[in-house]
């Protein structure tokens, strides 16, 4: 696997620096005692947050509502928000992630997997398997089929482009563990997809 | 349920995302969720569960309070005693209500300059050699509506620029009919009366007039009184003082322009007079040379004598020499008869004529008309003078010298006509040139006059539009505070969710007030906490009122601020400066 090799597009939107990481638990320590002050933070991550949420959706209003109501809970929770070392936005992907959870257990059928011919590509690179057209339809069908937390570990990091640190973040693990879970999820594809060609 | 699987859709567009951006609406949802939450707390104590323990604690403090109302009453009393002598009479509770005027730092407040002024003489201060107070004789009250005799201490202050207007602490939003808006400022005054600290007040009839000298020069101001009691700015008229100062303005440059155009016009005027007067001394010129010609003794030459033909008839007459002097020099001249007369008859020298008688002849000195009479009969010939022999020798002598004569004279003469016609024409170049100068003179000082006009009216509109200072004229009815502002809406462009931190400590502050300075305009907005508005393009700096102290975001960090689109503004702590003018300094105004 290569997985570590491969070029993931860096994230100055989630990837902070000690000095950022300092100063957005500022904002949020003020925010905390004037919600006006929150203002900063919305307007940073408004867009990361919605493009998480459509990403797993074809509505783009239930998505921008969706969006709303994120922030909305991040804000009525803040009092209850503990800065554990890692970005604002880990915390607001999982009450999005949560968000989302909620919406799809009512409404099944809102729920979509979204990605680029490209993405697809790099799976079969990942999973060392020479991409082929007729591959496709097989992929696609092989994604779909993966349970809950798998396809999101491939939305994260293929069809997203999220490196592991952020991945293992959003979803609570530890880079490693992501990383091997993320290896397993591949192998499986592989096999399924030889499966699915046969 | 599988999900569906879309390959390759389309993205939503940036601006399609920041067009659904509105933390106004999630901050109004925060607040409607938050009021909702209390609601519910509130019904938490209608419970009944909830109110009989509430009932049962209430017992119980109350049976404590009660015991030691018993038991420790004597040391209470001691404590009733010493607040009612530390509270001020008349006090009212002030916490949580700030006052109107509320100087950030009090330190750095515009002090007041004190003038005592004899009531019954009235007074003219002259304010830091600027501003004018003009009070009339005998023009205070007391609060009993009694004259006021003797010192009256007039206390008087102005606010200038943005840092003044910062360290008064004056409100300056102004309500109108429930539309805020923010003050920009030509000025404000507050001005004070007291009399054995006791204040006074101004009779309806004997404003107070304070000629301000405003350092904003516009004419688009208004005058307010700021109404303490209603907490509002009461409009009081429009600020015409730069119209008069531009009526001034006018009737000093109408008088200069005139002055400058009588001066000019004078010297044009003068000019053209001398180049009028050139063709008229070159015609007199002219004259006085012909006349010197004319002058000039007339020199005729000599008649040459002729020598008589023979066989031409001649006649002998008595010449009167006086009508014919001509002939003087012709002495025993005789007439010969000209060749012209073809029809000569010889008889005619036969012939004892009754009368002779010549006159000039066609050519005139050369020949004459003889004209013969006898009875009716009437000859007329055409003769010449001529002489014969020694006569001749002897006139061509005499004609000879007198030849010589007349060429030395016409020699004389020719130098004298030369030297004349030198004088002439020199005078006539003279003249010519003085023409050509005053025609050139006279283009420069058109020009010169309407280069000056051009200056002048340059300058005028310069003048017009860069007024170093303007005065403002307040009439003051009552003392307080007046100002000559104008209304600006707070920018609407963009909004900058600010987070404050200090450059040396690195920590958040919580401010008090956040001062948005407009550098462009003389104008402050007191911002609340919250987002700050701005219009790209103009240029900000900020003041922030946190711990009591002033903090400092420069124009040129606020501008990187921006262009950076952080929402972190590192302010510098004003901890250096001592008054007004040190802010101004630091805010680089």
């Amino acid at each position: 696997m290569l997985l570590d090799a491969v070029h993931m597009e860096f994230s100055p939107r989630y990837h902070h620096t000690a000095d950022m990481l300092l100063e957005e638990q500022m904002i949020i320590e003020s925010a905390k005692q004037n919600p006006e002050h929150f203002g900063a933070i919305y307007d940073k991550y408004y867009k990361p947050i919605f493009g998480y949420i459509y990403q797993r959706m074809d509505c783009k209003e239930t998505a921008f509502d969706l969006t709303a109501q994120v922030f909305l809970k991040a804000l009525t929770n803040l009092e209850k928000y503990e800065y554990k070392g890692v970005p604002f936005a880990s915390w607001l992907y999982r009450i999005a992630h949560s968000e989302l959870m909620q919406l799809f257990r009512t409404q099944k059928n809102l729920r979509t997997v979204n990605a680029d011919i490209g993405d697809l590509k790099h799976i079969c690179e990942e999973a060392e398997e020479e991409y082929m057209e007729q591959y496709k339809g097989s992929l696609m069908t092989v994604i779909k089929q993966l349970p809950e937390e798998q396809l999101q570990l491939i939305e994260l990091r293929f069809f997203e482009k999220r490196p592991f640190k952020e991945i293992a973040e959003i979803m609570d693990l530890t880079e490693t563990n992501a990383k091997v879970k993320l290896s397993r999820i591949l192998e499986r594809v592989k096999i399924l997809l030889t499966k699915t060609s046969k | 349920m599988e999900p569906k699987f879309n390959l390759n859709r389309q993205p939503v567009s940036d601006e399609e995302i920041n067009s659904k951006k509105d933390f106004g609406e999630l901050i109004k949802q925060f607040k409607k969720q938050s009021i909702e939450k209390a609601r519910t707390d509130e019904n938490f104590f209608k419970n009944k569960k909830v109110t009989y323990s509430t009932i049962i604690a209430g017992v119980a403090v109350l049976c404590t309070v009660t015991y030691f109302a018993v038991f420790n009453q004597e040391s209470s009393k001691k404590i009733a005693h010493e607040k009612t002598i530390t509270k001020p009479l008349n006090s009212k509770p002030v916490l949580g209500n700030k006052s109107y005027i509320s100087p950030p730092v009090s330190k750095l407040n515009i002090p007041y300059s004190t003038y005592r002024v004899k009531t019954q003489k009235g007074a003219t201060i002259i304010h830091n050699n600027s501003s004018k107070i003009i009070i009339p004789k005998h023009a205070f009250l007391d609060k009993k509506g009694n004259d006021i005799v003797g010192d009256v201490e007039i206390k008087y202050r102005e606010f200038h620029n943005q840092a003044d207007i910062i360290v008064s602490g004056i409100p300056m939003t102004y309500d109108s009919a429930g539309v805020q808006s923010h003050f920009e400022s030509a000025g404000m005054i507050d001005i004070k009366g007291y009399q054995n600290n006791e204040p006074v007040y101004i009779k309806p009839d004997k404003k107070i007039t304070v000629e301000f000298i405003s350092e904003q020069t516009a004419d688009k101001y208004n005058m307010y009184f700021l109404d303490t009691i209603s907490k509002n700015w009461a409009y009081i008229k429009r600020d015409n003082s730069l119209i008069q100062y531009k009526k001034e303005l006018e009737n000093k440059n109408a008088s200069l322009t005139h002055q400058l155009t009588n001066l000019n016009t004078q010297n044009i005027f003068e000019l053209e007079k001398q180049i009028k007067e050139i063709p008229q001394k070159l015609e007199q010129a002219k004259n006085d040379y012909s006349q010197k010609i004319n002058q000039l003794p007339k020199i005729t030459s000599p008649n040459k004598l002729a020598q008589a033909t023979e066989g031409k008839p001649k006649f002998e007459l008595d010449v009167d020499y006086k009508e014919f002097p001509e002939l003087a020099v012709f002495k025993h001249a005789v007439f010969e008869v000209g060749a012209e007369n073809k029809n000569y008859n010889p008889k005619v020298g036969d012939i004892t004529w009754s009368s002779a008688e010549i006159s000039q002849g066609p050519v005139k000195g050369k020949n004459y008309e003889l004209t013969l009479k006898l009875k009716d009969k009437v000859e007329k010939l055409i003769v010449y003078p001529v002489l014969t022999g020694t006569n001749y020798e002897k006139a061509l002598k005499v004609y000879e010298s007198k030849f010589n004569e007349y060429q030395k004279l016409i020699l004389k003469r020719e130098t004298e006509e030369l030297r004349l016609k030198n004088e002439f024409e020199t005078k006539q170049a003279t003249y010519k040139n003085q023409e050509k100068q005053l025609s050139d003179r006279l283009v420069k000082e058109k020009i010169k006059q309407a280069q000056q006009k051009e200056i002048k009216l340059d300058k005028d509109f310069k003048e017009l539009g860069t007024l170093d200072k303007v005065t403002r004229i307040f009439e003051i009815s009552k003392f307080g505070i007046y100002n000559s502002d104008c209304t600006n809406q707070l920018p609407q462009n963009a909004t900058l969710h600010a987070f404050f931190i200090t450059n040396k400590e690195k920590i958040h502050l919580k401010t008090q007030a956040v001062y948005l300075i407009c550098h462009s305009k003389n104008l402050v907005y007191h911002l609340p906490n919250g987002p700050i508005p701005y219009n790209p393009g103009e240029v900000y700096s900020i003041c922030v009122l946190a711990n009591n102290k002033l903090y400092m975001c420069d124009k040129g960090t606020f501008a990187t601020v921006i262009a950076s689109h952080t929402n972190k503004i590192l302010l510098t702590e004003l901890d250096n400066i001592q008054d007004a003018f040190e802010l101004k300094k630091a805010i680089g105004i």
